[in-house]
This record gives C-alpha cells, structure tokens and sequence, in this order.
C-alpha cells in the first residue's frame, strides 16, 4: 500500500535517513524502532510531507508522493500525528477533530459528524467542549490521534503517541490502535517502549544511525544480534 | 487561554444570539440617520463607520488569518485611487469603480501573497510595507496621472450614478450598509471551513498543513477577502471626502491606524473593530478638538501609549475584557509572576 | 566622468557604513532577543534630537557630544527593556510587532510635541570641510561618521567574540533554553543587548546630525532601510549588516545618481522584496532563519 523506496535525507553532510525503503501492507500494523537519533521522525517527516527528501521515493497505493506538500500527502490519505503534540490551544477539542475532519469534506455540519465518531472511536467524547490547551498530556496524545483519524486515512503514522502513559493508559491505546486496525488503516508506528511494539506490531523495521539495520517478525528481530548490539550501545532498555 | 472551562448551557446560547446581537447593532447604526440629523454629528458617526469598517477588512487578513498586515493602506488606496481616476478621466461610475479598483487591490494583493506568504510573522508585517510604500512612491511621482503628492479631487457634482450626496445621511447609509456587509462577511467565514482552518493554522500551521489544510491557499483567500474589502471602503472614503491624497491614503501611519483599531477592539473577533472604532474615534476626535494647536502629535502618543498597554496586558482586545472581565485580572496578574520566570519561549 | 563615479560609490560606501551601523543594533537584538524593534529607526531620531538639543544647549560641536548621547542612549535602552521589552519577550508575533510600532509612534509624538514638526540643522565646525582627493570631494562629515562606524562595528565583533557577556551573547543567539541552563541570566543579558542596540541607534544619530536635517519622523524611513539592510545581509548577522549596509548605501546613490533622487528609496525596497523572495534568509543568514519570523 505504502513503499517507500531508497529514502535519504540528509542535512548539510550529514545524511539522517540513508537509504531506507519500506512497504507497508494493507491492514497491517509496522513498528518502526531505533535508539536515540536514529532518524525515525525525519522518515516520518519526509514520508509526511513536512520535509522534502534528499533522495528516494515515496509511493502511496502506486501513486507518486515524493516531494509533495503536507497537506496533499494528508488529502492522498495519510494522517500522522506528532511527538511533540501540536494542539489548537484555544480550539475546543471538537473543533480541533473538526479541522482534521474538513480533509473529508468542506459542509462544516457533516465535518461535526465525522469529528464526534473519531471522538467516541478515540474516548473523548465526554471532552468535547474542553479547550485543547487545558488537558492532560494523556488525553492530548489521544486528540492526536483523533484529529489525523478524523483526516478519513488509509495510513495512519503515529511518532510516539505512547510516550510519557502510564501502563494503564497505554493499554488503552494498544486497544484503540487494533481498533483502528480492525477498521482497514494500515498502520506505520514509531515507539520508544519495546513491550508495546513487539505487542501491537505485525512486523518491525529497525532504523540505526540513518540506516536500516533489520525487519521482519517481532520476536525475530528482538533476538537479531546486530539489533541488541545496536541497542546495547547506548544501555538497552528493552524491558522498561 | 482566556476560557479555560467548559461553556455552560447559558453560554453557549449566548454565543449562538452573538451574531444576531451582532447584525441588529449594525442595523441599528444604519437607522442611526434617520434620527439624528446635524451636519456635525452626522461626520463623526460616519467617521465611527468609516473606521469601523476598514478595521473590520484589515481584521479578515490580520485577526483572522494571523497575517499582521501594515500595509493595508495600499489596498485602501488602490481603491480610492481607481475608482478617482475612473471617474475623472473616463467619466465612470463610481459604482463601477469601486469593484474595479476593488478587484486591482485583490489582484495586487494576491501578488503580494503569493511572493511573501512563504515567509511567516513579521517578515509578512515587513513585505507588506514595502508593497505599500513602493506603491506611495509610485503614485507620488506618477504626477501625469495621480496629481503627484497634490493628490487628486474630484468637484462636487451631487447624483446617484456619482456615489456624491448633497445630504450626509446618504453617505452615512452607504458606509454602514459596507460595514453591515464586511460584518457579515466575517461572521459567514466563522462559521465556514474557511474559518475552522484560519483558527487552526493560527494555533499551529505545521499541525494544520498535516490535517490537509493548505495554508498558502486559505491565507490568500483571506488577504484577498480582505483587500477587495478593503478597497469598497477606499472607494467610499473617497467620494465622501472628495479628496486624496498618497500621505493621508497610501502613508504607513494610516496602515498603522488600521489595525490599531482592530487589535485594541479585539482582533479575530466579528465586534472588535467596531468596538474598537467606537472608542478610538471619539477619543482622537475629541485630543484633536482640544490639543491640536497647542499639543501637535498628542492624540497619537495617547494611541501609541494605549497600543503599547492593550499588546501586553490584553492581547485579545477590549472585546475579551467585556466577555470575560476576571480573565483580564487573572493575565495581569500571571503577568507579573511571568516577568519573573527565568525561561519563556523564544519564538511563539 | 569616471571622476564622477568615483565619487558615487565612494559616497554610496561612506552612506551605506551609516546605515550598517543603524542597522547593527536592530541585528543584535534580534539576533539574541528574537525581537524585531519596528521603533528601531525612532531611537535614532531620539539620538539625532538629543545631539541637536544638547548642541543647541552647551553651543559645543555636535562631534564633542557623541559619546555623551551614545551613552545617554545606552541608558535609555535598558529603561525601555525593563519597562516594555522584557514583557514582550516570548509573547506572540502580533504583541512584538505592535508593542514597539506603539512605542515609535509614541517617541515620534513625543519628538512632534517638544521640537516640533520642522526640519532641524545642526552645524558642525568640523562637518564644514570638504575633503578633496582623486579629483572627488567628500564632506568631512561622511567621512567621519564612516570611520566611527566602521570602528564600532569592528569592535562590537571582537567584543562578541572574545568577551564573556559577548559569548553569552551569542549563546542565547544559538539557543536561549541550553544557555539558561548553562546559568547564563538570559534577562540580564536581553536588556544589556537592547542596551547596546539603542547605544549604536544613537551613536549614529549623533553621527548623522551634521549631516542631515532632523524631524520626528525620520525614523518610519530609517527603520525601514536598516529592515532592508538586515534582511539583506541575513537577521542575526553583524558582517551581514555590514554588507547589506554598504550595499543598500551604494544602491541608493547609485540609483538617485541615474534614475532620480525621488525613485532612490523604490530602488532599495524593490531590492528589499526581491530579497524576500531569493533569499529570505539574507546573503549571511543562518539557513533557516527566515522561519524565525514565525
């Protein structure tokens, strides 16, 4: 569904993303994982949109997105939320998924429809009328997810959206991210904790120092010693 | 950051009547003429309208799509100036006019969009006085066609077809009808698409561009509302006064004095500019009467003052005051604990 | 006649040293505080009127005074930090660009009640000579205010350079939160920064007296050159300053020489836009810097 192919980034000499190619299937949920600085969110970013890579191409259902502008690749169909959460501070939180859901379609009152289902989908519909700025960080990781959801993609990437929960939020959020799966988005996700990932992922690819180091199933690539090499170099944290 | 609760029932039905409130206020001032009939107070209520309705154009582009134009006096004066020099060399209606010069100022401002939309914040602020005074320039040394510096005036040759009035209650109509129409216009963009993706790239334009919006294209539909707006007004102002002139139309302080008025109402909000022209006009009318001969310059250092205040203790404008008066303690008072926080953020 | 361009680019030079200094200042506070100061051009009027009233005054030469209005204008600079610029540190785009568009309009006024509307002329003894050399004249005045420039200019980079509240400086420059972290007082070092920027505003005020009449509003021009110059030479670079300043100075005579003294100023802002356009993160900008806007 999504290929990408030979990506590269790079930043003045420095390349942050070398080379990476990748495919994700229809319905299928990929974990994306590396240490510190391994250039997850910048693929992200040049698959996204939100920066123009180097090199490579990115191919959505066979269609060329290389090099588009965020907001086609987000009308192509693929929604993404950030690390660092970016909410409309003084938006309501409705508002915040109806903006996501003006991607679907321009009548405001239908765009009010789709953005109350992503926010029973995502468990914040009893929040509707909150001010975005004014929750927790838990629930704006959620917003998150529910404004890309509202966008109506057939890819969802999701950079961290389980950082900084608790156990019990996060499995919260391992349930809504089947769900999500269940209901046909396919799913490319970058995640820090390696019980989520090897829980929630179909198949993993590992990014190390730009490059990518492995792929393939979870308890394959947890055992691949180049993998623990790559991790016990900066202290692994695998159990955390 | 002003309303940090969940609105109660109350208040929402108070904000679905806000936009009928509105438009009755506006229709009340449009049936202000018919009462009031003095030469005198029939100007300064044209003047209340007048800016009121400039301010409201500038509050499309500056409150709305967060581009804090200081160059709207050339919109204002493309106008003015088509619509003048129609009339006088080719013997146009002013009515005609109005929507030619209107469509040149969202021509000129969809190039002024297009070349500096890329760029963000201040260099918009920056980009558009330099539109702004190059096009000054150009008029004032364009002395063949524009009258130079001079400027241009148009004889009093009273009649419908030329937009000039024996009775100033006609022009004091036609200026709140213009206000009633840029109110309307803003209140239908709210409520549109348009406005949920101009709230959202206000807060983040990284975020918004990820939701699908394409910001470059909602900010230069906004400028360009905002420009034609802009200009219809320019056109009034013109054949009201009978006279312009590239200082007082085209100069930066008029720019300045524009969203002035928008930001000290309440920028991004349909009332603002009207609040703020009711309060400003007044005040600079009555510095005017009373200091012009002994204190040149007084009315506008009280502006700049007032300016200078209304930016840092209430950025969201006297609107947010009369909305939520305890919000305004509280930022004052987060205020001064702020001034002692060791690290803020560099750049919002 | 090549007597004649000789003299337009070395005036055009002699200007544009004026205009980098001007714009120094305005680099330098944005450089380190984020903060772009639309009165910029109004505290050079500030320096212009000083100079002319403390001339009028003490009846000493304009030159003499220099230092006494650089300093005065230092002073002046901490105060509008303390009072204004501090609140606006950080706050939105909107309440920086209108908080110090209030403060010009509000020292232009000031300017327009005490002295005025006129146009003022102060003599120098000095600034009467004429210097002549290679078949061209320059007035001494230039001259002088190029040099003072020049030197101020060299030894606010050796200053930034080697100094500890220098390197402070362009810590905070590079990253605000890291240097506060690296117990560098970011406050103190904003005002002393706003500080030095008026101080250079008003050293080249002092500097331009002899040379040009003053009136309240010459700064809504000044701002708007030494906007062109720094964005030109790249926000936040002080040889990029220097660069745009020369190269503005040298457009403008240039073009006031061959197109009309009337058309000089569309020059430099048709210059300004295309900038914008090319190279919105000026000839010396750090890449990227353009986005600092936001």
């Amino acid at each position: 569904m999504l290929e990408v192919r030979h990506l590269t980034k790079r930043f003045g000499g420095l390349a942050a993303v070398n080379d990476v190619s990748l495919t994700l299937n229809k319905g299928e949920i990929l974990g994306l994982i590396g240490p510190n600085g391994a250039g997850k969110t910048t693929f992200f970013n040049c698959v996204a949109g939100a920066m123009q890579p180097s090199e490579g191409q990115v191919l959505l259902e066979g269609r060329e997105l290389t090099g588009k502008k965020a907001h086609d690749v987000c009308r192509a169909g693929i929604g993404r939320t950030y690390q660092i959460v970016k909410p409309f501070g003084k938006l309501s939180v409705r508002d915040n998924v109806l903006v996501g859901a003006l991607n679907q379609t321009r009548n405001v009152a239908d765009a009010r429809r789709i953005a109350d289902e992503a926010l029973e989908l995502t468990g914040l519909a009893d929040q509707r009328n909150v001010l975005a700025a004014s929750m927790p960080l838990p629930r704006r990781k959620r917003l998150e997810i529910a404004r890309a959801l509202a966008t109506g993609p057939k890819i969802l990437l999701l950079d961290e959206v389980m950082a900084g929960l608790n156990p019990s939020e996060v499995e919260l959020a391992i349930d809504l991210i089947k769900t999500l799966r269940s209901r046909g988005i396919a799913i490319l996700i970058i995640e820090h904790l390696m019980r989520v990932i090897t829980s929630v992922s179909d198949r993993i690819v590992v990014m190390h120092h730009g490059e990518k180091l492995a792929e393939g199933a979870p308890s394959a690539v947890m055992n691949d010693p180049k993998v623990v090499e790559a991790y016990l170099g900066e202290g692994f944290v695998a159990q955390d | 950051m002003s309303t940090m609760s969940t609105p109660s029932p109350k208040e929402s039905i108070a904000r679905r009547l806000a936009p009928v409130l509105t438009l009755l206020l506006l229709a009340s001032l449009m049936a202000l003429p018919l009462v009031v009939t003095d030469t005198y107070s029939l100007h300064f209520i044209w003047k209340v309208l007048f800016w009121a309705a400039i301010a409201a154009a500038w509050n499309i582009a500056g409150g709305y799509a967060g581009l804090f134009s200081l160059g709207h006096a050339a919109f204002f004066g493309l106008g003015a100036y088509t619509s003048i020099l129609l009339y006088m060399q080719a013997g146009v209606s002013p009515w005609i006019g109005m929507i030619v010069g209107s469509l040149v100022a969202l021509c000129f401002s969809l190039a002024i969009g297009l070349l500096t939309l890329r760029l963000r914040g201040s260099f918009f602020a920056l980009a558009t006085i330099a539109f702004a005074e190059v096009l000054r320039i150009a008029v004032v040394n364009g002395r063949d066609v524009t009258g130079g510096s001079e400027g241009l005036s148009v004889s009093f040759a009273p009649g419908l077809v030329n937009m000039i009035f024996q009775d100033r209650a006609s022009y004091v109509v036609l200026m709140a009808a213009v206000l009633f129409v840029i109110g309307a216009t803003t209140l239908l963009i709210e409520r549109s698409a348009l406005g949920y993706s101009l709230a959202a790239l206000r807060e983040d334009e990284d975020a918004a561009e990820a939701l699908g919006i394409d910001t470059i294209r909602v900010k230069l539909i906004a400028i360009a509302i905002s420009a034609f707006l802009s200009a219809v007004t320019g056109t009034l102002y013109a054949f009201y006064i009978l006279l312009i002139e590239p200082t007082t139309v085209l100069g930066i302080g008029f720019s300045v004095e524009i969203a002035l008025i928008a930001i000290i109402g309440g920028m991004g909000t349909v009332l603002g500019p009207l609040l703020g022209a009711i309060l400003i006009v007044p005040l600079s009318e009555y510095l005017r009467a009373e200091f012009a001969a002994s204190l040149q310059g007084l009315y506008l250092l009280i502006y700049g003052t007032i300016l200078i205040v209304m930016v840092v203790f209430l950025p969201n404008g006297l609107i947010s005051a009369i909305r939520d008066p305890r919000s305004v303690l509280r930022r004052v008072r987060r205020r001064k604990s702020a001034s002692s926080r060791p690290e803020e953020k560099a750049d919002a | 006649m090549t007597a004649i361009y000789i003299q337009l680019v070395v005036s055009g030079l002699l200007l544009g040293g004026i205009y980098a200094l001007v714009s120094v200042g305005l680099t330098m506070i944005f450089g380190v505080s984020r903060i772009k100061n639309f009165a910029h051009g109004d505290l050079v009027m500030v320096g212009m009127y000083l100079t002319y009233a403390l001339t009028t005054w003490t009846q000493l030469d304009p030159y003499l005074l220099v230092p006494v209005v650089t300093v005065a204008l230092f002073g002046f600079g901490l105060l509008l930090s303390f009072a204004l610029i501090r609140r606006i540190q950080g706050a939105p785009q909107v309440a920086q660009i209108f908080a110090t568009v209030g403060l010009g309009l509000v020292l232009q006024n000031a300017a327009l009640m005490i002295f005025g509307a006129d146009f003022r002329t102060t003599n120098s003894e000095i600034a009467g000579n004429v210097l002549r050399f290679w078949g061209i004249s320059l007035p001494l005045s230039l001259f002088i205010a190029f040099v003072v420039s020049m030197a101020v200019i060299a030894c606010l980079t050796v200053f930034l350079r080697t100094s500890m509240v220098g390197k402070a400086m362009r810590a905070i420059a590079q990253d605000r939160r890291a240097a506060s972290l690296m117990s560098i007082d970011v406050k103190f070092i904003d005002m002393l920064t706003f500080g030095l920027g008026t101080a250079c505003a008003g050293l080249a005020g002092a500097l331009l007296v002899p040379l040009y009449p003053v009136y309240p509003t010459i700064g809504a021009n000044l701002v708007l050159i030494s906007f062109v110059v720094v964005i030109l030479g790249g926000l936040g670079s002080i040889e990029g300053a220097l660069i745009g300043g020369l190269a503005i100075g040298l457009i403008e005579t240039l073009s006031g020489f061959f197109i009309g003294s009337e058309m000089r100023q569309m020059a430099y802002f048709l210059v300004f836009i295309a900038v914008l356009l090319f190279r919105p993160a000026g000839l010396f900008g750090q890449r990227g810097s353009e986005t600092l806007g936001s």
